[in-house]
């Protein structure tokens, strides 16, 4: 699924899908969702998308076209077809009752249903084996989660064998994990469908006018009680202590969970060799830092803490816990602190940047400040709650 | 008067159910292709329609999503010589299917079945 219009990631998501944002430097989200396909073994892919898919198509291409089908691989691009509807997806069951003709032409056993926007390690072939041996006609991946994030996902309840006896979708007074008052199980929105099962419970949750046609908010909570649903706990490949999912479905959840790539230790790895990270590299030189004048006022150009893409350029500027996209090029005697520069960024002479994200191409003029008066800031460009200030695409300063 | 869209490419099958379906006491309205059906179901919508899958022109699978995309709450009775359809996905968005017969009582039943839940939900 990659085509939610991710509106609350907007301005990121003024010219791109959400699935396409990017992230880490050179990834863009739906590389994590595609490398643990790749990395699970699972070659055959349709991707649904909608919104504003120019650039999720692109690097699509440029970066997954992979599959071989003599092999019978394949990865499929498909935006709304207007075949069975003549609306847009209506949710995302709707999406696939929508592709009904798609798993005619297949008839595959079983659908994994993934979402393109979420950042995590996962075996999908694991959670496959778990749902072939209880028999289930749906499994869930779950994954405990603090109480108090209920209200922004599916909460869950099992008995003893995993099998689902409730479901509720953003409780305000969440159920617990029975010994765990403090813990819930959240859906990951992984899900491993019987093919026959899926379509007709998506034809008739179609036919259902009081539907939102949401797997969360209706096609499951319908499924339970009738149909055998099983919840997997989700088991990481992160191999780290604590778990890894994250949604980044917000300015400041995206700006967290990309800091977190330049803290010493970070809680995501992405150096395991063994569950690598595939995306698309420009064919640029490697990134060079530039001026080392010892004397005083000297230009030295520097970087700590931080991920420097592929054909940056440090000349004579000075960079803080932060993450360069390809191809930014920093002045001198700039700073840039606990920022976020997109591809092609500039950063001009003596200009001094503070949590700050800059969308792709964004050029910042020679003396330029910002992120140090978020009142001021505000006037110009999208503050979030925690005091990020985001620079989109396009936009012109001095 | 509840209508049923009787959609055929057999005239004289078409010609048995406008007698037999306005005895029952229906508005009866034929077409005999996908093309048709499609065109009458805009100008005059059906609260049933019975349908063939092997049609010239345009077949039943492919009117019967057409329908659902312009209705998503219609109910199709797909009537067909050929049990293999059933198998195929996209004949599920039908209310029912029946195996086709010169004798109409199995699908009268199932017509006055569908129309009576319709009417229980309200939708008629």
């Amino acid at each position: 699924m990659a085509g939610g219009k991710g509106e609350r990631l907007y301005p990121l998501t003024q010219d791109r899908a959400k699935p396409a944002v990017p992230f880490g430097g050179i990834y863009r989200i739906i590389d994590f969702t595609l490398s643990n396909c790749l990395n699970s073994g699972i070659r055959r892919i349709n991707l649904l998308t909608q919104y504003k898919s120019l650039s999720l198509n692109r690097h699509i291409m440029q970066c997954w076209n992979i599959f071989n089908p003599e092999l019978d691989e394949f990865i499929n691009l498909i935006p709304a077809q207007q075949r069975v509807s003549e609306d847009w997806y209506l949710g995302t069951a709707d999406a696939i009752y929508q592709n009904i003709y798609v798993l005619q032409t297949d008839r595959p056993d079983l659908v994994l249903i993934l979402s393109g926007d979420h950042i995590y390690k996962m075996n999908y072939m694991e959670m496959i084996a778990f749902h072939q041996e209880r028999r289930a006609d749906l499994t869930v991946a779950v994954i405990e989660m603090s109480k108090n994030l209920s209200r922004e996902l599916g909460v869950i309840q099992v008995d003893e064998d995993y099998r689902i006896i409730g479901f509720e979708e953003k409780p305000a007074i969440p159920k617990t994990i029975p010994g765990h008052p403090d813990l819930i199980l959240g859906n990951m929105g992984v899900y491993v469908f019987n093919t026959e099962v899926l379509v007709r419970r998506v034809i008739e949750d179609a036919k259902d006018r009081n539907s939102q046609h949401d797997f969360g908010k209706n096609v499951i909570p319908a499924m339970v009680g009738q149909d055998r649903v099983y919840a997997y706990s989700f088991r990481d490949e992160n191999k780290k202590v604590a778990k890894y999912w994250r949604d980044v479905g917000t300015i400041d959840a995206y700006y967290e969970v990309s800091m977190d790539l330049v803290a010493i230790d970070p809680q995501f790895n992405l150096y395991d060799q063994a569950w690598p990270i595939r995306t698309f590299l420009p064919p640029v030189p490697p990134a060079k830092t530039v001026f080392f004048e010892e004397h005083e006022g000297g230009r030295v150009g520097v970087a700590y803490n931080s991920i420097l893409s592929s054909g940056c350029i440090i000349s004579g500027g000075k960079v803080f816990r932060s993450i360069l996209s390809p191809r930014v090029y920093i002045h001198s005697y700039s700073e840039v602190r606990d920022s976020i520069l997109l591809d092609d960024v500039d950063v001009g002479r003596h200009a001094r940047l503070n949590r700050v994200i800059a969308d792709k191409g964004v050029r910042i003029p020679q003396g330029y400040q910002i992120g140090f008066n978020l009142k001021e800031d505000a006037k110009k460009f999208t503050v979030t709650q925690s005091g990020i200030v985001l620079i989109s695409k396009g936009t012109l300063l001095g | 008067m509840e209508k049923v869209l009787c959609v055929d490419d057999d005239l004289s099958l078409l010609r048995l159910y406008q007698e037999e379906l306005a005895e029952e006491g229906y508005k009866v309205i034929l077409a005999k292709d996908g093309k048709e059906a499609l065109r009458k179901f805009e100008k005059e919508p059906p609260n049933v329609v019975v349908m063939d899958i092997r049609m010239p022109v345009m077949d039943g699978i492919e009117t019967l999503t057409a329908m659902l995309g312009k209705d998503r709450q219609i109910p199709v009775i797909l009537n067909t010589a050929y049990p293999q359809y059933r198998e195929n996905f996209m004949t599920w968005g039908a209310e029912a299917y029946v195996i086709k017969s010169s004798d109409l009582t199995e699908l009268k039943a199932k017509i006055r079945e569908v129309l009576d839940k319709r009417k229980k939900t309200g939708q008629i």
